[in-house]
């Protein structure tokens, strides 16, 4: 490419470089060039007009605070309109989108009027419009199967985690609520307060971390080990009827886990019905606090998970059972190995090496386990110790939920929302580097 | 021949043990009755004492507790009746491999009397309040006065019941089945009984009600209700209906692209979609309701349709193992034959990929259907729009749940039920699909 254009010594790829498409219209492609031309122009239309101040208002946040003026001719104060600083850092996130997506567009428009011009100086005829369209069914299907899903991602993904994280850098609280107030950029302000503070807020995370930890570990391990077990147990040879089995079992992933968890919650509830009957039948003279006192709670919740997350693992190692080649449990046999020392030795190392990206993986899962603790607790029982809403149960997610839902703390949500990741990219990596070394291996070796 | 022989000592010695266990797991539940069975106003009465003046004191109407504590004292001294027969019975008869004739049937008919003198012991823990109780020896029994007694002979029934199991070559293992099965069945069983219940409100003190109506279900769909449980319904399915064929799309066309085909790029796609994934998936969701309201769709179910899809991509991954494990020679063939990527996709992959495409149906379905958190940032406080999951939450609130909780009930049912039906159903793609997802 380089060395054509050289030896015709045209100004067309130099030109491209100001005008978009003019390599391509220069080599023929109509169409394609006057599409690259029509963007440029609207790009710079864009910035002119709009752009360059959603930069400024991305930078400054607002200047101007909403007030009330004393108007003379009528006599009344008026409300003023001020700037609003959300809005302005979304547009200005918008306008960063706009521009990174303006450069992809600009590059490959020189790279194809180069290309175009190369073909043009090789004496072939560059692809016309119409077959620029008809190549997105066969050489550039992916461009076409993918523009949807990636734009969506993009648009209702992407732009709003951006928005999301320099939010955690401002002063977005409920103090600051545009339009009323603006809000700032504070730099590490939050993080400085969330985590290494006096304030009531790092005193509430660090022990939501704790507990989150905590019930990652229980739900994650109770799950994987019973739910292993409750498959070995129906794979048996001796037992009847497993079909039968496992559908009951399944019937538990079958119903929607919102209505489990509540029907659940129901059940535990002061006068629900197992503290009714536990009194009925004489077990207890006091309704047993499950989901009110913090100890209770925190059990409660790790076991009522277990009522869902034992048949996914059961689900999960019925596959894998099935998968182990017989004539390791035969030649076991033949040494005279017992049931306990198969399961050591064979079937437990077998699943084990199987499941340890799912294990981990699911362990991250069970860090963003929102389901469970909302619907059983909702976070509750509140405490004092911690910060306004905040409870004995919540989970990192919860309480971002709550700090973004109900107290409107966004830069505090924010900035937990980057510490979950921070989190689950630490474990991620745990995973790949071993699935990666599973990659390796020719298989499962005893 | 000495080994024959040995091997036939062996077998001998294995039912001679076989005798003496049958023997004396069948008498050993009795055994419980002579220890401190229960503790009266701080006076000890051993099993049988307590046995006899229970039965000598309980009104006559109170038959079933007299039943349900005779039948258990029955079914003990029965199924140590058949260990001392099948005690006998073995001696007489060597052993010779032929599970046929008497001993057989002995070994069973102590199987089901001992399983059956299991389950009754089991439940008495249920009802010997009320025997107690209805036997006027005291009017405030706790089950913590039971003592040692009562509860050797719980855990020797079940040994009794584990070793006939063991003799008869069935497996003990289904009592832990059953035992797990109840536990899980039993919330399912309570809702369903509660959808039914004509009488009363939430607090009730028994579970099977007194009176089936469907009146909870009518009062559901009554148009005057406080809560517009069929709106809701509808919007949950068009929502569903709709994210489901956007979602479906979406990651089958991720999938495909990023297994089937080599393009620049494909590896920054993925690391990209790896990363994303990392964050909470609702953590952006206040800066998608004000972008969705600038388009002017804020609190409404185009919008839900469109979050649930937007970020189907991110889900591609468990479909892409499934298309990296068709063979590459299907395709090149067809390229060969002059085929574009487009016919091959359509034409190649897609027919071969039915488990797949239905495991990503089915959870695209699913999970917008059952979604809460979306829905209640999206919605904010628009009743009118509400999916179910949003509804069916505002039903149990402190105010609601006294007089809302049996329509919560029969409201949860019908959401369950064409869930747990299209599940059950299609069992094995969601299976399948699973499988595929832990091979990461």
């Amino acid at each position: 490419m380089t060395n054509v254009s050289e030896k015709k010594k045209d100004k067309a790829p130099l030109l491209s470089y100001f005008l978009m498409g003019w390599g391509n219209l220069r080599a023929g492609q109509i169409v394609r060039g006057l599409l690259y031309l029509l963007l440029e122009i609207s790009f710079i239309v864009f910035f002119l007009r709009t752009g360059i101040g959603a930069l400024q208002g991305l930078i400054t946040l607002g200047t101007n605070q909403q007030g009330m003026v004393f108007n003379e001719e009528i006599g009344i104060y008026e409300r003023i309109d001020g700037d609003n600083s959300m809005l302005l850092l979304l547009g200005g996130v918008v306008t960063l989108f706009v521009i990174v997506f303006f450069l992809i567009l600009y590059f490959t428009s020189i790279r194809s009027g180069a290309e175009a011009l190369a073909q043009k100086a090789a004496g072939k005829r560059p692809a016309s419009f119409r077959d620029d369209i008809r190549s997105l069914t066969n050489g550039n299907i992916h461009k076409l199967l993918l523009a949807i899903p990636l734009g969506g991602l993009v648009l209702f993904t992407v732009m709003p985690l951006v928005y999301m994280i320099l939010m955690a850098f401002t002063n977005y609280d409920v103090n600051h609520q545009p339009p009323g107030n603006l809000f700032d950029w504070v730099g590490l302000e939050n993080f400085k307060t969330l985590l290494a503070s006096s304030d009531k807020l790092s005193q509430t995370f660090w022990p939501i971390l704790g507990w989150t930890a905590v019930w990652a570990v229980f739900a994650t391990f109770s799950n994987y080990f019973l739910g292993m077990f409750l498959a070995i147990l129906i794979n048996n040879k001796g037992i009847k009827g497993k079909k039968l089995w496992r559908t009951i079992f399944v019937l538990t992933i079958a119903i929607p886990s919102f209505v489990s968890l509540l029907v659940i919650r129901t059940m535990l509830n002061k006068n629900g019905v197992i503290n009714t009957q536990l009194m009925e039948l004489g077990f207890i003279t006091q309704p047993l606090p499950f989901l009110t006192n913090a100890t209770w709670a925190r059990v409660t919740v790790i076991v009522a998970n277990m009522w869902i997350g034992i048949p996914y693992t059961m689900l999960i190692t019925t596959g894998i059972l099935t998968n182990i080649p017989a004539d390791l449990y035969e030649s076991a046999k033949m040494d005279g190995a017992g049931p306990v020392t198969t399961f050591r030795k064979i079937t437990f190392p077998y699943i084990f090496f199987i499941t340890t990206p799912y294990l981990i993986s699911n362990f991250i899962a069970n860090v963003n386990n929102f389901n469970p603790i909302y619907f059983l607790t909702e976070g509750g029982p509140l405490t004092l110790d911690y910060f306004k809403g905040a409870g004995k149960t919540d989970l990192l997610v919860t309480w971002l939920y709550k700090l973004t839902k109900d107290s409107m703390d966004y830069n505090y949500a924010a900035a937990i929302g980057i510490v979950i990741f921070v989190i689950s990219a630490s474990i991620s990596i745990l995973v790949y580097t071993r699935s990666g070394a599973f990659k390796n291996e020719e298989g499962f070796q005893l | 021949m000495t080994d024959m022989q040995t091997k036939d000592t062996r077998k001998k010695d294995t039912w001679q043990r076989a005798r003496l266990g049958a023997l004396v797991t069948g008498l050993l539940p009795l055994v419980g009755f002579v220890f401190p069975f229960v503790n009266l106003q701080g006076k000890n009465l051993t099993g049988v004492s307590f046995l006899a003046t229970i039965l000598k004191n309980l009104s006559a109407d109170r038959g079933h507790l007299l039943l349900g504590g005779g039948a258990a004292l029955l079914l003990l001294l029965l199924s140590a009746l058949c260990a001392v027969v099948s005690f006998i019975v073995y001696h007489k008869r060597s052993y010779d491999g032929a599970r046929r004739g008497l001993p057989e049937i002995v070994g069973m008919a102590s199987m089901v009397v001992s399983a059956l003198a299991v389950f009754f012991q089991t439940i008495s823990i249920l009802y010997v309040k009320k025997a107690v109780e209805g036997a006027g020896l005291t009017d405030s029994f706790m089950v913590k006065d039971l003592g040692a007694g009562y509860y050797l002979t719980v855990i020797f029934a079940y040994l009794g019941l584990i070793w006939a199991m063991k003799k008869m070559r069935i497996h003990p293992g289904h009592i832990v089945l059953v035992i797990m099965s109840v536990v899980w069945l039993f919330p399912i069983f309570y809702i369903v009984m509660n959808s039914f219940r004509g009488e009363g409100s939430f607090y009730v003190n028994y579970i099977i009600p007194k009176q089936f109506s469907l009146e909870n279900y009518r009062q559901l769909f009554d148009a005057g209700s406080k809560f517009h449980y069929g709106r809701w319904y509808v919007n949950t399915f068009v929502v569903a209906a709709f994210a489901c064929v956007c979602s479906s799309l979406i990651v089958l066309a991720t999938a495909y692209s990023l297994s089937r085909i080599r393009f620049r790029g494909r590896k920054v796609i993925m690391n990209f979609l790896l990363i994303l994934g990392m964050f909470p998936a609702f953590m952006s969701m206040i800066a998608v309701y004000y972008i969705l309201k600038g388009m002017g769709l804020a609190q409404s179910l185009p919008a839900l349709v469109i979050v649930y899809s937007a970020g189907a991509a991110l889900n591609y991954y468990v479909a892409k193992g499934f298309f990296d494990t068709i063979p590459r020679s299907l395709d090149e063939a067809a390229y060969l034959d002059g085929a574009s990527k487009w016919t091959v996709f359509t034409r190649i992959t897609i027919p071969l990929s039915k488990s797949i495409i239905i495991y990503t149906v089915l959870t695209g379905f699913i999970s917008p259907w059952a979604d809460y958190i979306f829905a209640s940032i999206i919605l904010g406080d628009k009743s009118g729009k509400y999916t179910i999951a949003m509804g069916l939450y505002g039903m149990l609130s402190q105010d609601n749940i006294d007089k809302y909780f049996k329509q919560f009930a029969a409201g949860a049912v019908l959401v369950a039920l064409p869930i747990a039906a299209l599940f059950i159903a299609l069992q094995r793609y969601y299976v399948e699909g699973l499988a595929g997802s832990v091979k990461g």
